[in-house]
């Protein structure tokens, strides 16, 4: 049926049709690929933010017997290999080629201290890459000495800087180790780390730190340090009498890693780990020792709220996004219907019909899903099934509609209406199939909230589908209601005097049903994108919360040693400073026992007007010597402290937590004056000044600011992700929203037309037409942004337990959402303001038409 | 011997189906009821039509009398819910869908009212009458006859032009051309001059004319315009869903048109007498019949109220 000229002649409503495809498959395409991207991002950063030895997978093994013992870099490389072999495939890609190995005694005690002291053999394959040597040399080849009427192993070693003060070791000396098996280490070097901070040493901090334990019951300190051997003395080290530690550690690439494959890493570490365990020799078993999985664990926790958000707005806005496409070809279709009806009655048979309507359809649908799909390309991240799934369904859902709409219009070849047999009236079927939706997303919202969401990681569906059935179910009972308090309105408006507000009332109660095409996407989109701001709103605020909570003040400085006065003037002088609260804080004992609490000694009338207007606060302080408390000491009635001398101070209340500084455990606020002699170790600064700056003048403090906090919260890749979708998703509802009103106009452009035209041959002036044509809208468009702010406001509540968005707002759970209305409440305004300007637009031009055109158009018989 | 039931059967039927069996268009007992939720409209109340093969025939009736009801049966469009209605031999009641597209395609073809109605505006005149001819299948190298009608009917020179393009006479006549395209046996007209000036509607009468005469169409034209009548050979008049009256045009002896009105006798025996004459005697109710050798007579039933009694 020549579709080329056909869609000439509609190119309007193809344009419509194709701009409204494009954009819906562009992000039903793109957005979840760009929220994927930044789960990745999120993943890579959490494997490469935790300690190396967390995540990186190290192959462990001890040797118990000479036979077992590696005495060459050789026989470390091969195991390796073997190692390597042994990856599962999907832990391959991610495991970085260069690895190191190392060889380690533990608890390796010198002769004679009585378990006090410890030096520790240690040998790591890559340690001339790792270490300078800042005194002596490089340790060489063991030799052997006698001790004890034996000939024992003397290695030469290297020590650390720090071990040299903390254990009294010195360049040169020589020591026995053993109780039993003996062997000598003579100290040849003291050696400095290349580069500390690398992740690196999370592996080897034995060996790069001194450590220091108290013993439960002891009250002297055990000291341990793990000194360096050379390649050479692998040979003479074994493992028979010692604790000896293999360790082949397979570094992780986190950059590699992506989110999508988490549950397959998680699977393959099993794997792994299942293998290893059948590579034990008799005397040597080998296994596992990585973090890995607790921490892609506690990534997969925030990654399903945050997935289940992602799929809870995209099904929202594809939802809605089908609904304007429905109504655009329910447009086209429309516009389509006379050429359809002529060919059906010439001879089109239902097929050749219904297929001119899919195939114009599909001329403007097809090239705009590719169009989409093509785009969504350019949105960087990693392609999800959804991402090819998504427009094709949109494609299939468009074309279908049109087709079907076209062959039910065209199913009997005649299909005019006659005005002379009255509508149907509502269908008992209809009605039933009503009320089960009814039913049904009340009863799954119940089960949501008893149940809440599923344990295992992942996206639940369950929670997806829950707020759908709602959002249907409240389009359906506004759908089905709505004209009965307005036939109120209309028996009012028959009284009065004016005409134009009984007629327009009186066509807005008594609109055909499709008038509910409208109301089905202006509610889900009104419902998503006050949603979406209630939630953004919420974790905007919380996170907020979250960085005063962390920092306690605009800046916090805390220093070790005492910051002097003269600094502390100095900040005082600093342009911009506006106040400075000095703080004074320590571990303090309790009473006369061992309990121990955390103090801080603080002016806090002065504190509490710093913090006027955070969202944080505290309670007042009485004067004289009084505390404020951790809930665990509130019934002490007067703590005895021991911080100086003994302080006796009431305790004048509770407090959760002291924001700044304390959260859990014991602790105690004190006034500033209960100290006998203040030093103060900790500022609290308010004003406009640069956190650099503060840190310049105090250079042996830290310096937090809250906006640095904040900051820390909101980069955070997967809260990034969140708030962007959340953005995107709001402002394309909005404009839906807007396309469906006009869309909605458009569709029912011809009938109105006809019925103002009518009208105005009886006397109806060009302003009461377009006042008759608002009044008409106006009921459907504000009833519709009623029902979607209360439904948008209802949702985070219904879901409650659904949706724990506590990793986006730095661990704080959030909560008390819809404090403030203003946001919500604004777009819901604005969305019906824009729509009633856009319904006022329409009528503007329609003034244009010609009044015998008009009538015309529409008289059919 | 006696004849059997099934004997007595056939022979009852066939005596039925006699009832205008050569005719090209039969509607016996036709009824309409248009449905919904309880409510109904009886458009065509047990119609009878009887139209022979070649004729030019005008329905004529006063606004929702029935006529579009009747045209759309005709033409395949609607189907009726009680009677009988056969056109060419085919059954229009019991036809599938199937039937009833091919029955479209090829057996009748029609023209509406409103000129925009029966043509595609963004299709030149050619493209349109070519349309039907694809909806049926017809190979491209067999679509000559498009413009052997166009040329047929006096507007050859609309082939290229486009709908807006053209005078509503003129699209009128392309939409005349739309019609025969699939050479049909029948052709339907609902008011196809109801948009049109009277020297514009001479010539689409006269289009109407040669279609029937030089192709041998049936030609049935619906109007609310009673002048239609000098222009066809019958005309068949309805009122109230049922057809009322006949006016037949026959040349006299000396060459002049001569109208003659008749009433319909129904195959039960019923009779519409005309309104008017209903209203001249004052006949209500009831009225009185004589037969006579040649006539029946009516009388109003008033004139001997108590001979009776």
């Amino acid at each position: 049926m020549r579709i080329a000229l056909l869609a000439r002649a509609h190119a309007g409503a193809l344009v419509v049709l194709f701009v409204l495809t494009a954009l819906a498959c562009l992000l039903v395409s793109g957005l979840p690929r760009a929220t994927q991207a930044a789960f990745d991002r999120a993943l890579q950063r959490a494997l490469i933010s935790a300690p190396a030895v967390r995540t990186d997978l190290t192959v462990a093994g001890e040797s118990r017997s000479p036979r077992e013992d590696l005495h060459e870099p050789a026989a470390f490389a091969e195991r390796e290999r073997r190692w390597r072999a042994l990856l599962p495939a999907t832990l391959r890609p991610l495991v970085a080629p260069a690895g190191h190995m190392s060889a380690k005694t533990s608890l390796t005690p010198v002769t004679g201290t009585g378990g006090h002291t410890y030096i520790n053999l240690g040998w790591l394959s890559d340690a001339d890459r790792r270490v300078d040597w800042v005194a002596g040399r490089a340790p060489g080849a063991p030799s052997t000495t006698r001790f004890q009427g034996q000939r024992i192993p003397l290695f030469e070693v290297g020590v650390v800087e720090e071990a040299l003060d903390q254990m009294n070791l010195r360049l040169g000396d020589t020591r026995t180790l053993g109780e039993s098996d003996f062997a000598a280490v003579r100290i040849v070097g003291v050696f400095r780390a290349k580069d500390p901070a690398d992740r690196y040493w999370t592996h080897n901090t034995d060996i790069l730190h001194v450590t220091k334990l108290q013993p439960p019951g002891k009250l002297d300190f055990e000291f341990h340090t793990t000194t360096l051997i050379p390649d050479a003395a692998l040979a003479a080290l074994s493992g028979e009498s010692r604790n000896l530690t293999y360790r082949w550690v397979l570094p992780l690439n986190g950059q590699a890693a992506s989110a999508l494959a988490v549950p397959g890493i998680g699977a393959g570490v099993a794997e792994l780990e299942r293998v290893l365990t059948l590579q034990a020799t008799a005397s040597t078993p080998y296994r596992l020792e990585t973090g890995l999985p607790k921490v892609l664990g506690d990534f997969t926790a925030g990654l399903a709220t945050a997935q289940t958000v992602m799929y809870l707005l995209l099904a929202g806005l594809l939802a809605v996004a089908l609904g304007v496409i429905v109504l655009g070809v329910r447009l086209l279709t429309d516009r389509l219907d006379q050429t359809l009806a002529l060919a059906r009655a010439r001879g089109g048979s239902l097929r050749q019909v219904a297929g001119t309507g899919a195939a114009l359809t599909a001329a403007a649908v097809v090239p705009a899903a590719l169009a989409g799909y093509a785009l969504a390309f350019l949105v960087p991240g990693p392609v999800l099934p959804l991402a090819h799934l998504g427009p094709a369904f949109v494609l299939v859902a468009g074309v279908g509609f049109g087709a079907a709409r076209v062959a039910l219009a065209h199913r009997t070849p005649l299909h005019e209406r006659r005005d002379d047999v009255a509508a149907a009236r509502p269908s008992a079927r209809r009605i039933t199939v009503e009320a089960l939706v009814v039913v049904l997303a009340l009863t799954g919202a119940y089960l949501l909230r008893a149940r809440g969401l599923s344990a295992q990681a992942g996206l639940d569906p369950f929670l997806l589908l829950v707020p759908i059935a709602l959002t249907l179910a409240a389009a359906l009972v506004t759908v089905r209601c709505y004209p009965y308090p307005l036939r109120l309105l209309v028996r009012l408006a028959a009284r009065g005097r004016g005409a134009v507000p009984f007629l327009g009332l009186t066509r807005a109660a008594r609109a055909r049903a499709a008038g509910g095409l409208p109301v089905l996407i202006l509610l889900p989109a009104l419902a998503v994108s006050v949603f979406a701001a209630v939630i953004s709103d919420g974790i905007t605020g919380t996170q907020r919360l979250a960085s005063w909570q962390q920092v306690g003040a605009p800046i916090k400085v805390t220093s070790t040693i005492e910051i002097p006065a003269a600094t502390i003037d100095r900040i005082r002088a600093t342009p911009g400073v506006e106040q400075v609260v000095t703080a004074q804080t320590a571990r303090v004992q309790l009473g006369y026992s061992s309990e121990r609490a955390e103090a801080i000694a603080v002016d806090v009338a002065q504190w509490r007007r710093l913090l006027a207007g955070a969202p944080i606060g505290l309670p007042e302080l009485p004067g004289g010597p009084s505390a404020l408390v951790s809930p665990e000491l509130r019934d002490r009635g007067t703590l005895d402290i021991g911080w100086q001398s003994r302080i006796k101070a009431k305790v004048a209340g509770a407090i959760d937590a002291v924001p700044g500084f304390y959260r859990t455990g014991k602790f105690v606020v004190l006034p500033q004056d209960v100290l006998t002699r203040p030093a103060v170790n900790t500022l609290l600064i308010k004003g406009d000044v640069a956190p650099g700056e503060v840190a310049r003048l105090v250079p042996s403090a830290t310096v937090e600011s809250q906006e640095g906090a904040l900051a820390a919260i909101q980069g955070d890749p997967l809260t990034g992700a969140v708030r962007t979708t959340l953005v995107v998703v709001t402002v394309a509802l909005a404009l839906y929203a807007l396309v469906a009103v006009i869309l909605s106009l458009v569709v029912g452009a011809a009938d109105r037309a006809r019925a103002v035209a009518f009208l105005r041959t009886l006397g109806l002036s060009d302003r009461q037409a377009q006042r008759l044509t608002m009044l008409e809208v106006l009921p459907m468009v504000l009833v519709t942004a009623l029902v979607g702010f209360g439904l948008g406001l209802a949702l985070p509540a219904a879901l409650g337990p659904g949706v724990d968005l506590s990793a986006y707002a730095g661990d704080l759970p959030v909560g008390g959402y819809s404090p403030d209305l203003l946001t919500p409440g604004a777009l819901a305004a604005g969305l019906a303001l824009v729509a009633v300007l856009g319904a006022y637009a329409h009528t503007a031009l329609d003034r244009r038409r010609d009044l015998g055109g008009a009538l015309r158009a529409g008289d059919l018989s | 011997m006696n004849p059997t039931l099934s004997e007595l059967e056939a022979k009852a039927t066939r005596g039925k189906a006699a009832f205008g069996s050569d005719a090209h268009i039969v509607c016996d007992n036709l009824v309409r009821i248009y449905k919904t939720e309880g409510v109904e409209v009886v458009a065509l109340q047990g119609l009878d039509l009887v139209i022979d093969e070649g004729e030019l025939v005008a329905i004529v009736g006063a606004s929702g009398s029935g006529k579009s009801t009747l045209l759309n049966v005709l033409s395949g469009l609607d189907v009726p819910t009680a009677g009988v209605a056969r056109v060419a031999g085919m059954d229009l009641l019991s036809m599938t869908p199937k039937d009833r597209l091919r029955y479209r395609r090829s057996v009748v073809g029609f023209i509406w009212q409103q000129t925009a109605r029966n043509l595609l505006p963004y299709l030149n005149a050619r493209e349109n009458v070519e349309l039907p001819m694809k909806l049926a299948g017809v190979p491209r190298k067999d679509r000559g006859r498009a413009m052997e009608l166009l040329e047929l009917l006096g507007v050859a020179s609309c082939a290229g032009r486009r709908i807006p393009e053209m005078s509503g006479g003129e699209q009128q006549r392309v939409a005349i051309a739309v019609a025969l395209a699939n050479s049909p046996q029948l052709i339907l007209a609902d008011e196809p001059t109801g948009e049109l000036d009277s020297e514009t509607s001479g010539q689409v009468f006269e289009a109407l004319r040669t279609a029937n005469r030089q192709l041998g169409v049936t030609v049935v034209i619906v109007t609310h315009d009673p002048m239609v009548a000098g222009q066809v050979d019958r005309t068949i008049g309805i009122r109230d869903g049922r057809t009322s009256s006949e006016t037949l045009r026959r040349e006299g002896a000396e060459g002049e048109i001569v109208a003659e009105e008749y009433a319909v006798l129904d195959r039960v025996g019923r009779l519409q007498l005309p309104r008017d004459f209903m209203n001249a005697l004052n006949m209500e109710r009831r009225v009185r019949l004589e037969l006579e050798s040649d006539h029946i007579g009516v009388w109003p039933a008033r004139e001997e109220p108590s001979d009776e009694r």
